[in-house]
């Protein structure tokens, strides 16, 4: 059970690279790549705001919930 | 508390560190004498000699090792290296320390009698430590957690 981040889907649609959205956005590109690879334990609205801001989509688009239980039924 | 005065703070534990070294270093080498002195000024059989000299230098181990430990976890917070799982070890070895250290004046003090109360503040000591240790190690995760959201 996890939450999966798609920020890089986004960023390939928007064709923007993870430098100049971390500018963007005002935060680190560590703490990008933290966020991109589901590293992180926790988002900010603010950074969450920002982020579907630069990247012109909605919550949902960056964050999918994924199910073990339902992993476990498709395999 | 500003920075100057954190620093003057550790400064001044450190320098209470190597007074209690020394003092413990001058304890390891004249014990034997001192506590011949003190068993022939209170009448006592000379075999305690042996057994309080005995008491003495096998608590003086845990000693020297709750002194090494106080050192470097304050070296570490003056690196500015405070919530860190090293910090967490070495509050648990000065608990353990002070643990072993109560369990030797415990045995002392059946010969002895007043190394019962050194037992009993060597067991309290390690109680506040074990606090210490507990609030350090949720602290940690609480970091760690605060570090992880972006």
């Amino acid at each position: 059970m996890k939450i999966i981040v798609n920020i890089d889907v986004m960023m390939a649609k928007r064709k923007i690279s993870a430098g100049e959205l971390a500018e963007r956005i005002g935060i680190t590109p560590a703490n990008l790549s933290i966020l991109k690879n589901s590293k992180a334990k926790a988002i900010r609205f603010s950074t969450l705001m920002a982020l579907c801001h630069e990247l012109r989509c909605q919550p949902g688009d960056l964050l999918e919930f994924q199910d073990d239980a339902e992993e476990d039924v498709s395999k | 508390m500003g920075k100057v005065t954190k620093d003057m703070s550790i400064r001044l534990t450190l320098a209470c560190i190597l007074v209690f070294s020394a003092v413990l270093l001058a304890a390891d080498l004249f014990a034997f004498r001192w506590i011949g002195w003190y068993v022939a000024w209170r009448g006592m059989g000379r075999e305690n000699v042996a057994r309080m000299t005995g008491t003495l230098y096998a608590a003086s181990v845990f000693g020297w090792l709750c002194l090494w430990a106080l050192w470097r976890l304050l070296k570490n917070i003056q690196a500015e290296v405070v919530f860190d799982g090293s910090n967490v070890r070495l509050l648990r070895m000065i608990a353990w320390c002070c643990a072993f250290a109560a369990l030797v004046f415990l045995g002392g003090g059946f010969f002895y009698p007043p190394f019962f109360f050194v037992a009993v503040a060597a067991a309290f000591m390690m109680l506040i430590v074990r606090v210490v240790k507990n609030v350090f190690q949720q602290a940690i995760e609480m970091k760690s957690e605060l570090d992880l959201t972006i």
